[in-house]
């Protein structure tokens, strides 16, 4: 490549991606850097506090099981919501690209997305209404059943599980929906001219050229899910401890920063981890 | 006889997935006509919430500010997310990697600690509060989401229909917008439903950053549940959502934006 | 309404010059907490021409950041007295000048003295309202009301119990059940397993007064912790509650309203904290539900029969009350790492 077109596409490059990252730069990078920088000291250099630098917020991690052992259940939480979103968001996406056609396709796509202007507060306080005892959910099953059933899911991991699913289900539909509609139906039309049958054609066809929208909505849900802590806390009840509330706790219950930043990006850390671990397999799946 | 048999059922299941993503929107709208306070049931109808609602200038000034908000944040996050997801498609540059590894931060990290962050770091430049201030955070949050739905999109693209068209001398800005843009419009569409949704639901900037009084509602929201939020909120949300599915359901009636293939 | 001219009056009087000059303050407070009445903002603005605008925090440690790096953005602030001293020692908040608040006079000695609130030798928080953290019962779960705070660990309220997910109020809490002084608790490893012995028993945590009232409203609670002012509101609404201060004691707090030092509009902010402590005003705030005034003509204008009469004007009930002072960093700390630990193993 000459040295001209080199020039060229890096001014390229820049004029289009450097307004988005300064901003995000400037709003996000830059305060969060200062997040980083507390997380090493052992108090928030306001007035005239004392403070030097240290690395005990990170080794207080290590020192009680309590942060490993909510971890570890917010990593589970993130996986389990993750692949139940998954596994019921994929086939919605695929009736919606392949099986409707025309403008009624259009409405049902803006329709998915829709709840997602409600406000999240709100939208779990409707969840606790419908999953408590005597809630809408029992008085619902008990109309139509013929026999009475007491479902009382309020305060429960099930009930976290259902929320967090209603909240982040819209990612991965609308990604998966975006990849699926650009396969070209001749392709699975050849394939399936040629003899494949249909788990041959979801598996070697369809799955490996949607993967990137499949992957996208994945992160999109597993990222947040495993700092969350508001659903947890509503829904889940005496068991909605997760990682998110001890993070919470150091800034709204006790003014210790330095340790509620060490313990979230000990916690951004564990993500960025997890997502490069699957990512060489995932890109070998593509492929 | 099969084939329709699965679409049959496809169609089914996608009917019982919107019913799920409904289900509390739908409770949410009977709650606001239920006289009892704290939704308690069995359900009494009343139209007392709304009647209060009208007469209520804070809750529909800050919806009025939050949609406000919302809108420019999709405009300025959309452009500006659009232009940097084509450039990390196109283009191999060293760093690239990187850049898309850093839009996960803002993902990850809880709002809380952003929210702390942002608060004293654009005290400590002297940025102030105010809307500018409450605007820059919100756009800054709905770009990854952005960038991370289009280029879900624009991998799917073939970059040979770009060289295609550009053997036959048609300039970039040409290729862009006569092939490439039409083939990734619903990335950007849901992109943009993203950014809006992320920035009226947002309420940590708003919180920490905006004017004393001049609060949008999410943040409206969550200071009013100390005391309890009344039904006043599910009202005004009811009419939210109301109005935003009679203006998708017309503009869907109207655009093409799903359905070029 | 002559009343009302005379305390219009004295409030010109006292903010002599500024009534010319109307300012609009800026007042830092819980949402719903009686600085934000709609009529009572109206009478204040009618009267001395000030204008108020709000701001709220959700918890102590956001309001101390807001005035940390909100400098000048604040004129009157509500601080609970156990952190006007970390406030004080910060130099975020200013005295009060009591010759400039003509309501002052009717504050009680034992109130206008708190070491607290005079942090740094001279009044820093006006005493406001005051109350109780003890619990409340759904009585139509019992027949005859609880004495004790045992009724916590009463296994007939399995999984029908609920408390604050507060680390402090949860210790305190323990504190006065195992009979220590919630200020001074020696014995951390007996609340720690008198808590532990407790957990099982709770449905949820509470957070807000909102959630409270739901959960008591949809039946998923017989005995919960709830602070007296938020009772006597549920009680108005008209939810089967009762609020018992048990024989073991119970949690007083006291809160103030300061005035942050860097606040331009001293004048008006003084006229706000006077029209906030005036009897008038709180006798109104009473009726929807409201804590205990801190101005003694106020709590002595309730009607006989007001909540904060009732309950918390009973001496034998204030005799049993131990008042929250401030909690160093180092303990809080290890209450927090103590509650994180119990609700962890859940």
């Amino acid at each position: 490549m000459s040295t001209v077109l080199a020039r060229q596409n890096r001014l390229k490059i820049v004029s289009l991606l450097s307004p988005a990252y300064i901003w995000l730069t400037v709003a996000i990078f830059l305060p969060l850097s200062a997040m980083l920088y507390f997380s090493f000291l052992s108090d928030v250099p306001f007035g005239d506090a004392e403070w030097h630098y240290t690395s005990e917020n990170y080794q207080a991690f290590f020192q009680t099981s309590t942060y490993a052992t909510l971890l570890w259940k917010s990593i589970k939480l993130g996986l389990t919501v993750t692949v139940i979103s998954v596994l019921v968001g994929f086939p919605c996406a695929y009736v919606l690209a392949k099986a409707i056609k025309g403008k009624s396709r259009e409405a049902l796509f803006l329709l998915v997305i829709l709840p997602f202007w409600s406000n999240s507060l709100v939208r779990i306080f409707c969840w606790a209404i419908v999953l408590r005892g005597n809630g809408v959910l029992e008085l619902g099953l008990n109309a139509i059943l013929p026999f009475e059933v007491d479902v009382n899911l309020m305060f429960s991991t099930p009930a976290i599980v259902i929320g967090l699913v209603h909240s982040y289900l819209p990612y991965v539909i609308l990604t998966s929906y975006l990849a699926l509609q650009a396969i070209d139906d001749n392709l699975i039309d050849a394939a399936r001219s040629m003899g494949a049958n249909k788990l041959t054609i979801l598996w070697r066809v369809i799955l490996p050229l949607s993967l990137p929208g499949l992957l996208a909505g994945a992160v999109l849900i597993f990222v947040p899910v495993v700092g969350s802590f508001m659903e947890p806390r509503i829904l889940g009840g005496r068991v909605g401890t997760y990682f998110g509330t001890v993070i919470e706790d150091q800034f709204v219950a006790v003014f210790n920063w330095p340790l509620g930043a060490a313990l979230s990006f000990i916690l951004l850390a564990v993500v960025l981890v997890i997502l490069a671990t699957a990512s060489p397999a995932l890109r070998r799946a593509q492929t | 006889m099969k084939n329709t048999y699965l679409v049959w059922a496809g169609k089914v299941w996608l009917g019982l997935i919107l019913f799920f993503l409904y289900a509390p929107i739908i409770v949410m709208a009977f709650m606001s006509f239920n006289a009892s306070q704290y939704y308690q049931l069995p359900f009494d109808f009343s139209l007392k919430w709304y009647e209060k609602l009208g007469q209520n200038t804070e809750i529909l000034n800050a919806a009025t500010r939050s949609i406000l908000i919302a809108l420019a944040t999709t405009v300025i996050a959309t452009i500006l997310g659009t232009a940097a997801s084509l450039a990390l498609f196109r283009f191999e540059f060293r760093g690239k990697r990187f850049l898309q590894v850093m839009l996960f931060p803002p993902i990850a990290i809880p709002w809380l600690i952003t929210g702390t962050a942002m608060l004293i770091f654009f005290y400590g430049v002297g940025l102030g509060r105010g809307t500018p201030s409450v605007l820059i955070g919100h756009v800054a949050l709905a770009l990854p989401y952005v960038i991370v739905v289009v280029s879900a999109r624009l991998a799917t693209f073939d970059p040979t229909l770009e060289e295609a068209a550009r053997s036959m001398g048609a300039d970039s800005w040409t290729v862009t917008r006569r092939v490439t843009l039409p083939w990734i419009a619903s990335g950007i569409i849901a992109g943009a439903l993203f950014a809006f949704a992320v920035s009226f639901d947002q309420f940590v900037v708003s919180y920490f950053l905006s004017e004393p009084g001049d609060s949008t509602l999410p943040v409206l929201i969550y200071t009013s549940i100390r005391k309890g939020f009344t039904p006043e909120i599910n009202a005004i949300s009811t009419i939210i959502i109301v109005i935003s599915m009679a203006v998708m359901l017309f503009a869907a009636r109207f655009s093409n934006f799903g359905g070029e293939r | 309404m002559n009343k009302r001219i005379l305390l219009a009056t004295t409030v010109a009087l006292t903010t002599t010059g500024a009534a010319v000059l109307a300012d609009e303050i800026r007042v830092l407070n819980w949402q719903g907490y009686g600085t934000d009445e709609d009529w009572a903002i109206s009478a204040f603005t009618e009267a001395t021409g000030h204008t108020v605008v709000h701001e709220y925090f959700n918890s102590e440690q956001e309001m101390l950041t807001k005035l940390r790096t909100n400098p000048g953005a604040y004129d009157v602030v509500l601080i609970n007295a156990a952190f006007t001293p970390q406030a004080q020692a910060e130099g975020l908040i200013g005295p009060v000048d009591s010759s400039m608040v003509a309501n002052f006079s009717d504050v009680p000695e034992n109130l206008a003295a708190n070491p607290d609130l005079n942090a740094g030798g001279a009044l820093h928080g006006m005493p406001w309202t005051w109350g109780l953290t003890s619990f409340a019962v759904n009585t139509n779960e019992f027949n005859e009301m609880p004495t004790s705070i045992e009724v916590f660990w009463d296994t007939a309220h399995e999984g029908k119990v609920s408390i604050r997910d507060d680390a402090l109020e949860a210790v305190q809490f323990a504190a006065i059940a195992t009979g220590q002084d919630i200020n001074d608790i020696l014995d951390l490893d007996a609340i720690e397993a008198k808590l532990a012995e407790l957990m099982p028993q709770i449905k949820t945590y509470w957070g807000s007064e909102n959630d409270w009232n739901q959960f008591m409203a949809a039946g998923d609670l017989d005995v919960a912790t709830f602070w007296s002012g938020s009772a006597s509101r549920s009680m108005a609404s008209g939810l089967p509650v009762q609020f018992i201060v048990p024989d073991e004691g119970a949690i007083g707090w006291l809160d103030g309203l300061s005035i942050p030092t860097s606040s331009t509009k001293k004048e008006a902010a003084h006229a706000f904290i006077n029209w906030m402590i005036d009897p008038e005003f709180y006798v109104k705030w009473a009726e929807s539900g409201a804590p205990a005034s801190a101005n003694a003509k106020a709590a002595a204008a309730l009607p006989d029969d007001a909540f904060n009469k009732r309950v918390l004007g009973d001496p034998a009930v204030v005799a049993r009350v131990q008042f929250q002072r401030p909690v160093s960093d180092e303990n809080r700390e290890r209450y927090l790492e103590l509650w994180q630990g119990l609700k962890a193993a859940q």
